[in-house]
């Protein structure tokens, strides 16, 4: 065994020659992988750092986590400047190139037809946010059931008030959330009509956001480049109609299609 | 005219995170990274992410779960 052994760190696969001066300040040791006309972005990475136990304890370390995903995000932004990709999910290490090659045969058409349905398309990220505070006050000035209700409230005896705001209440909170599903709804249904695929994934808690707002929409679009314009007119359209009544949309991109190219997993595996 | 962010700083790792390491091509390298050690990294982050369950506590949301369009 060699003490400092290396291993191949694989970043994305493309079907077209990937230029690699783009990425050539992005680390020494980057290099493609040809087979079968398809090329692998890889890089060398030392044992030490990505091996299972390397990667055991960088894995706590998030100042690690946020360079090495910061590059590996990096250089495939930077390749598919130039082509298509197929970008693989973090840490997709091999021992050789002979074990990449294995790879690269074994999903070799389905990368093919992945790249296919890829071509010419680009992945837009959209979150949406709700304030629950604002979008309460804001329902509180609209909607006509809750202002006759605080009429009532106005001239009522104690007693009746307090039931009448407890309804108050009740309806408050079916109707922020009756506004929550329309907004994220609408906008995921209106902006899927502008894209070749769309897809929901999971929210995330503020724990991970950082913000005061809690998330309402988390979605990526596969769209079209002659679509893109269309597409970002209308999130503006949505910013414009939504924001101000306690919505926040968050349109990025166009990003590495992460979200589109899932393998049809279990065929290929023993074919 | 157009006031899509595009890739805006404070976003940015959350963002970067939320795909690099969660979505992309999944292949089993020579290397294994396992759920585990996934899980490190939000805890690494102070951070666990949302279970279906804890979303589905956060806010009751009908539309959210079974509409997995991309296959």
């Amino acid at each position: 065994m060699i003490e400092n052994r290396q291993l191949i760190y694989l970043y994305c696969v493309a079907d077209t020659e990937p230029k690699m001066k783009q990425i050539e300040d992005c680390g020494n040791d980057l290099y493609s992988v040809c087979h079968n006309d398809l090329y692998a972005v890889v890089g060398k990475v030392d044992q030490q750092e990505f091996g299972e136990e390397g990667l055991k304890r960088n894995m706590a370390d998030m100042e690690w986590i946020k360079a090495k995903a910061g590059m590996h995000e990096k250089i495939i932004e930077r390749v598919m400047a130039d082509t298509d990709v197929i970008p693989f999910k973090f840490g997709t290490l091999f021992n050789a190139d002979a074990s990449l090659k294995a790879m690269l045969e074994q999903y070799g058409q389905e990368f093919k037809a992945i790249l296919r349905k890829l071509a010419y398309k680009q992945e837009w990220g959209l979150k949406i946010y709700y304030n629950p505070e604002k979008l309460k006050a804001n329902l509180g000035n609209d909607d006509a059931e809750i202002l006759k209700i605080e009429d009532e409230i106005k001239s009522s005896s104690a007693g009746k008030s307090y039931f009448l705001k407890k309804k108050k209440d009740e309806l408050l909170e079916k109707t922020l959330n009756e506004k929550i599903n329309e907004c994220g709804q609408e906008s995921f249904e209106l902006l899927k009509e502008l894209s070749f695929e769309a897809r929901i994934n999971r929210l995330l808690p503020r724990e991970v956001t950082e913000r005061e707002d809690e998330m309402v929409l988390n979605s990526a679009f596969l769209v079209d480049k002659d679509e893109v314009g269309d597409f970002r007119n209308m999130v503006d359209t949505l910013k414009m109609h939504y924001e101000g009544k306690g919505f926040y949309i968050d349109c990025t991109g166009p990003w590495p299609p992460y979200n589109f190219c899932g393998l049809s997993s279990r065929k290929g595996q023993n074919e | 005219m157009n006031s899509v962010v595009v890739k805006s700083k404070e976003v940015t790792l959350l963002e970067i995170l939320d795909r690099v390491l969660d979505k992309g091509v999944i292949i089993s390298g020579d290397v294994v990274i396992s759920v585990a050690d996934v899980d490190l990294i939000y805890l690494g982050l102070k951070v666990l992410l949302s279970s279906v369950e804890t979303m589905e506590k956060l806010r009751g949301s009908p539309f959210i779960s079974p509409m997995q369009e991309a296959k």
